[in-house]
């Protein structure tokens, strides 16, 4: 069980990656951690760097998936965010952070959404 | 990149200029508000961000910093919304503000970006003109409202969208005007009258007299015997509004959110009949940022109170000081504000708790004690600033079944009006107003006894053991009755009918 779900999470990352190239985001980094954080996807589209946080489901959960993203870990992602900033002296860009949802049907085919500017920093 | 807007905030019944800055800077996206925001302009984020999406615009991108100048004064309400989405549109160049000029922008948002009215509109253009502000933009709801204050430009709007059409100079808003004297009804509308009332002729003398010379008033009367019914009546025989006067009441209608439904101008005299749970804070009023209480939203018109010896000790005593100075000043932390409170009190009670005391039919069912407590509750000074003491006795079978035969409350307004007008006259140039409020330097000037009428009033005096308190209540009563016949010097009729008010005075001897 373990195993097959860290494998449809793979398999997931990689559908996200198609999808933001096929939307025009060039992928600058995958799975950046800091000490308090990850960020699944990291990639530039047009002025903007965009953070991007990838989540996977496979049943038909209650409200938007959005709601997926709760606090603690948009928490995580901006730390992640602050430190990628820090660390690379990024200054003077427009940032955004975007959450892209998976779903994998029963069927094993998958709908994928994104959602642009998903929240903001407070 | 920075935008500064103006917009206003209430204190009180005055307002002042708050400055709208909005700055952005690339980064991480988000937004913090400064200047002492509360909850309600903190929210205000959420509903700009949906405003800006849905009226067709992208919400920027970066960082805003939103700071509400002065920054050392506490900001609430949703006012700030359409200043600060129209601030950020024009940060991020999605709209060029070529027209603002100086115009101050007031308005909440709703999420679909039409643009809502707000409290305290009169008041903010009152003091903007003041300040020499001269072009408004307020939701069309608020229209009328700003319009009041002739010298403003108001522009209303009804979305963000127009709202930034018309500052690119996309769109031509006209100002929108108002005529002030249009909202006054030719005769004062009150749905009541003074006619449907049986019997009660002594009453209804009574409450002509109060009437006339803004005096407070108590009846006591056994239950049913049509105390309330009368004093709803009170209204419709006070003379109409001015305008100034209407400017006025409306000033703290609007603040306090109450004008819904009442128009765009108050016009008539308020009426308000707060519950006995009522608190002392309710009445007086208070709070962080202290509101108007009933006493100021009776404001020139009628603060009824029925059931008077139910309230609370504490919540009576605290109407003794507005009662002689007309007004409350409310001091909190944050502020002291002041606001007016020139009301008529009526008070309305049973004469003991179980209401047949002194009746002639049914019988008393309270103990001597119980009745002694309930009017102890009744502290004398509070006694003292209530002018006329009126009882109200069953009526009679005969009376009851009889057709109504009052006169009609035009024509005693017409007297009425007549009487206010010899005080307008009498206390031009002071803050005076009418009899009740005579100082007692007035009271030496105007209350020229003739010698039959001072020799009645010491023997009252003697003989009904009245306070120095009371002995000025008379005089000024008697004033009033001698304006009402004309009179131009107090005569012994007057104070003879003036003592007869005074009724309280003797029976606290007899309790």
């Amino acid at each position: 069980m373990g195993k097959e779900s860290y494998q449809q999470g793979i398999k997931g990352e990689e559908v996200a990656e198609k999808y933001l190239i096929q939307h025009g985001y060039k992928i600058i980094e995958k799975n950046f951690h800091s000490q308090q954080g990850e960020i699944d996807i990291i990639a530039s589209e047009n002025e903007f760097l965009v953070f991007v946080e990838v989540k996977n489901y496979s049943f038909r959960s209650y409200g938007s998936p959005l709601g997926a993203v709760r606090k603690s870990k948009k928490q995580s992602i901006i730390h992640a965010a602050r430190t990628y900033l820090y660390k690379h002296n990024i200054k003077n860009t427009f940032c955004r952070f975007d959450v892209l949802t998976i779903y994998r049907r029963p069927d094993g085919s998958r709908a994928v959404d994104l959602y642009r500017n998903a929240f903001l920093i407070n | 990149m920075l935008v500064k807007i103006a917009s206003a905030a209430i204190l009180g019944l005055e307002a002042y200029l708050v400055e709208v800055e909005i700055d952005s800077q690339r980064g991480l996206p988000g937004q913090s508000i400064v200047g002492l925001p509360d909850a309600s302009v903190r929210e205000s984020r959420d509903r700009v961000r949906a405003a800006i999406e849905n009226s067709g615009f992208q919400f920027p991108p970066g960082y805003f910093t939103i700071n509400l100048a002065p920054a050392d004064t506490k900001k609430e309400g949703p006012l700030y919304d359409l200043p600060i989405a129209l601030g950020m549109l024009s940060v991020s160049e999605q709209i060029s503000v070529k027209n603002l000029n100086g115009t101050i922008i007031l308005g909440e948002l709703s999420l679909d970006g039409a643009v809502r009215g707000i409290n305290g509109i009169l008041p903010i253009c009152l003091s903007l003109k003041k300040e020499g502000r001269n072009k408004v933009i307020v939701s069309k709801e608020n229209a009328d409202e700003a319009a009041l204050v002739e010298a403003i430009e108001v522009l209303p709007v009804e979305t963000l969208k127009e709202a930034a059409e018309f500052l690119s100079g996309a769109k031509i808003i006209n100002p929108h005007k108002i005529d002030i004297a249009s909202l006054f009804p030719p005769e004062p509308e009150y749905g009541i009258d003074f006619a449907d009332v049986k019997g009660q002729g002594h009453v209804k003398r009574a409450l002509e007299v109060a009437a006339a010379g803004g005096h407070n008033l108590l009846l006591v009367g056994s239950p049913g015997s049509g105390k309330t019914m009368l004093a709803r009546r009170l209204p419709t025989i006070l003379p109409p509004l001015s305008i100034s006067e209407a400017l006025e009441v409306t000033k703290l209608y609007s603040v306090t959110g109450l004008l819904d439904g009442k128009g765009v101008l108050v016009t008539t005299r308020p009426f308000r009949s707060p519950h006995h749970t009522t608190s002392d804070i309710g009445i007086i009023g208070g709070g962080r940022i202290p509101r108007p209480g009933e006493v100021s939203l009776s404001h020139l018109g009628v603060l009824f109170l029925d059931e008077f010896p139910e309230f609370e000790r504490n919540v009576l005593e605290v109407l003794r000081q507005p009662l002689e100075d007309g007004k409350v000043t409310i001091s909190r932390a944050h502020s002291t504000l002041t606001y007016p409170a020139q009301f008529m009190l009526v008070a309305a009670m049973n004469p003991c708790p179980c209401g047949n005391y002194m009746d002639p039919v049914k019988t008393c069912t309270c103990s001597p004690y119980t009745v002694q407590r309930y009017w102890g509750k009744l502290s004398g000074p509070l006694l003292d600033r209530i002018d006329l003491h009126v009882e109200v006795p069953r009526l009679k079978k005969e009376e009851l079944a009889a057709q109504p035969d009052g006169e009609p409350s035009k024509m005693v307004r017409e007297r009425v009006a007549a009487v206010r007008t010899i005080q307008q006259e009498r206390f031009k140039g002071t803050e005076t107003f009418c009899n009740a409020r005579m100082t007692p330097r007035q009271m030496k000037e105007f209350c020229v006894l003739e010698k039959e009428g001072e020799e009645l009033l010491k023997s009252a005096i003697l003989h009904l053991q009245l306070s120095g308190r009371a002995y000025d209540r008379i005089l000024k009563v008697s004033r009033t009755i001698a304006d009402l016949e004309g009179s131009e010097n107090i005569q012994a009729r007057h104070i003879a009918e003036a003592t007869q008010y005074r009724s309280l005075d003797r029976k606290g001897n007899e309790v």
